[in-house]
């Protein structure tokens, strides 16, 4: 490891540390959520390993849960991490000059709060180790914080009995991940059609419902920012 | 297919469906570029597929629209948390106490 690896590994690991506390609740709540929906703590923690997402995981637990088809819940889990290819193509640029397993590894690597970190410096260093450096520090320290305690949660959730109903933590975590989206009105508009379309198209077969919800969702999203954009000019 | 089989099964799609859009662009480079339409679209994504996952959790009661139970509560109470308070903790607790505590109250 070079020295401009490791001084733009330990630069990014101080701006991330702090924000990385936010990580905690998640990992815990999602371990818990895992054991609540049945899993075995070695399904539980072979889910965390392989998705590494909690998004993905918190959102598919309850099609798991019922049985739902497995296409849906990749339709699912995919429609939830369609973000990633925005911060992906936003990011990109980043990683010029850098080998494709690092590339691999990170893209693999890539969350909400290391790209929200991260993003900034990595287009203006030119140095690509010290960029390498600086982005694999936070994303090895997320992904560690997130198996830890996530098995912490899959521990603890054992010993608590079922009518604290703890599957109602994954509600709570998927609203936490909600409300600062829909801080902006085409979001807030996304949310509603795609929650009242859920919610009037439960009795569809294979949750189908769900699919339309979502398409209506993003639909209603579009529209909304078209008009908003238009009330602005207008 | 046996259930456990299945189950890892689900486990590795849904790892290849969050890891491929993760990677996507990383690994093209500027090569290949998202028209701004379809970028644009895709930014509703990620609320709609929570919404249309939670909404129907809380509203919906074995199997009819429901609004009017304890989670609703609770998840009031989660919601003021995220607003009223930065501690990552408070919207879970705050959660968890008003739906226990409204459970209570109507005794069951």
């Amino acid at each position: 490891m070079n020295s401009s690896f490791r001084a733009g590994a330990r630069e990014g690991f101080k701006v991330f540390l702090p924000l990385s506390v936010g990580l905690i609740p998640w990992a815990v709540v999602t371990g818990m959520a895992m054991i609540s929906t049945g899993f075995t703590p070695v399904q539980a923690m072979g889910m965390n390993v392989i998705v590494f997402a909690g998004t993905a995981q918190l959102g598919t637990l309850p099609l798991i849960a019922i049985g739902a088809p497995l296409w849906l819940i990749v339709v699912t889990a995919l429609a939830l991490n369609l973000r990633f290819i925005i911060f992906s193509a936003a990011i990109a640029q980043g990683f010029r000059g850098i080998g494709a397993s690092m590339r691999w590894l990170s893209g693999h690597l890539l969350t909400d709060g290391v790209f929200a970190c991260c993003l900034e410096k990595m287009m203006k260093v030119e140095d690509p180790k010290w960029r390498l450096g600086y982005y694999l520090a936070p994303s090895i320290w997320s992904w560690l914080l997130w198996q830890v305690f996530a098995l912490i949660g899959v521990l603890a959730a054992g010993s608590i009995p079922r009518h604290w109903s703890l599957e109602f933590m994954a509600s709570i975590a998927l609203l936490v991940l909600l409300i600062p989206m829909a801080k902006q009105r085409p979001m807030l508009v996304a949310a509603a059609a795609s929650g009242a379309t859920a919610v009037m198209l439960r009795g569809m077969p294979l949750r189908l419902g769900l699919i339309v919800a979502i398409v209506v969702g993003i639909g209603a999203g579009f529209a909304a920012e078209h008009w908003h954009a238009k009330g602005k000019t207008a | 297919m046996s259930a456990e089989l299945l189950l890892w099964l689900t486990f590795i799609l849904a790892g290849l469906a969050t890891t491929l859009p993760r990677a996507s662009f990383i690994i093209l480079g500027s090569r290949v570029r998202l028209p701004s339409v379809v970028q644009r679209a895709l930014r509703y994504a990620p609320a709609a597929a929570l919404a249309a996952i939670v909404v129907p959790d809380v509203l919906v009661v074995s199997g009819g629209f429901a609004p009017l139970n304890p989670k609703l509560a609770g998840v009031a109470a989660a919601i003021a948390a995220v607003l009223l308070s930065r501690n990552p903790w408070l919207p879970f607790i705050a959660g968890m106490a008003v739906l226990h505590g409204v459970r209570a109250l109507a005794g069951g």
